[in-house]
């Protein structure tokens, strides 16, 4: 089986980055919002506030650092900054459909994230919100993440990306418009790859 | 590479003993009354604080120690001892400082908290949290979990090498209560054999 930091080596040398392997090795993730309602996360991360909205400065990692994706997360951010349930504010009927796009590739195509919760995402039925009191379970959290077990995708250094997305109504099969106080934001989590300059400066 | 390879890895390059008892090894560090602010900086100040709050004197670890770090918790309570979300519910990255040298970089540690369900694995999320459990001003009930986030890469932290994790935001609010940073993960602690 390919690990992470195989794969990582591999797209690499395939792209002719001979230094990645002398990077330091960590654990990572970069999130961004859909201020605009626009339709796409991560493309305007510059014009963001950070850390309270996005924790990137460019939606491209800089020379050196790069990002295997293994875990896509789709969320709102509320008015007040928290970061909540997709599922609680526009249903579990909502269904968001995107692609991710690196450089001029698309490497995830129109795939959906339910908002009732995504496939391989409930092992454990996610969170649960109760009542100290009471014994019954008032409501499940649903996971709206798409795991990508054993093939993870790199994003390289120094190459833009962004994820297009539209929601949807999954039982009339209607357009969903994002409102300006629950606007929908994303993480890519992963193996991350950082510049280490070692001796170099 | 398991862990025990990569200590033994890690510890070979840079020159540092690689003999000592294996153990499982929890650093942990308390700030009291953070309040309202934009930065966190854990394992940077051990004046004033007790065996209770903190099992370490300096931010390095000794001679002849090291340790692999696996996941990070970060806990918040109130002055009356409640457990709380770890500055609300609003967007916060961590990162960790080895040496001159940042070995996580802004990772978001706020999807492993909260109603947001979000967390980057099945077995750190925040199990059991909403906002419809009675408000709890009693630290006998505890209605939110700590903070946990497992790391896919082990980090490294070398004998006798400061370290720092740093806790990012606009703002968030950690009260006037403490919070606490725990890293937990395998490591080496001196043993003398039969040195002595």
């Amino acid at each position: 089986m390919i690990t992470a930091q195989d794969k990582i080596l591999h797209v690499a040398s395939k792209l002719g980055l001979t230094s990645l392997k002398d990077m330091q090795a960590s654990t990572g993730a970069v999130y961004d919002c859909d201020t605009d309602l626009s339709g796409q996360i991560f493309s305007s991360a510059s014009r963001h506030q950070n850390p309270g909205i996005t924790n990137l400065t460019d939606n491209q990692f800089e020379v050196n650092e790069a990002l295997l994706v293994e875990n896509i997360a789709f969320y709102v951010r509320a008015s007040n900054g928290n970061a909540v349930n997709f599922q609680l504010n526009y249903g579990s009927n909502a269904v968001i459909v995107f692609d991710l796009i690196i450089g001029n590739k698309r490497v995830l195509k129109d795939t959906p994230v339910f908002a009732s919760g995504s496939p391989y995402t409930f092992a454990n039925v996610a969170n649960i919100a109760g009542v100290v009191v009471e014994d019954n379970v008032q409501f499940y959290i649903p996971r709206n993440q798409v795991y990508m077990e054993g093939a993870g995708i790199l994003i390289p250094p120094q190459i833009q990306w962004y994820v297009d997305y539209r929601i949807f109504n999954v039982v009339t099969g209607a357009p969903i418009a994002a409102g300006s106080n629950t606007v929908i934001g994303c993480y890519l989590f992963g193996t991350k790859v950082l510049l280490n300059f070692n001796t170099s400066i | 590479m398991s862990q025990v390879s990569k200590l033994s890895f890690v510890d070979g390059k840079l020159g540092a003993p690689t003999s000592g008892q294996q153990t499982t090894r929890i650093l942990f560090n308390t700030i009291e009354a953070p309040g309202t602010t934009s930065s966190l900086s854990f394992f940077k100040s051990f004046q004033g604080l007790t065996n209770g709050q903190t099992n370490l004197t300096q931010n390095k670890l000794d001679s002849m120690e090291s340790m692999v770090i696996k996941t990070v918790m970060l806990t918040q309570y109130s002055t009356d001892g409640v457990l709380q979300t770890f500055g609300g519910l609003v967007q916060q990255t961590m990162s960790i400082i080895v040496g001159n040298q940042t070995v996580v970089k802004n990772l978001p540690i706020h999807f492993n908290q909260g109603v947001n369900g979000q967390g980057y694995d099945r077995l750190h999320e925040n199990a059991g949290c909403g906002t419809d459990f009675a408000v709890s001003t009693s630290a006998l009930i505890q209605i939110v979990q700590p903070l946990e986030i497992r790391l896919v890469t082990d980090i490294v932290i070398p004998p006798q090498v400061a370290f720092e994790v740093r806790i990012e935001s606009n703002a968030a609010v950690y009260g006037t209560g403490a919070v606490v940073c725990a890293l937990s993960g395998y490591g080496k602690i001196f043993s003398a054999g039969n040195s002595f």
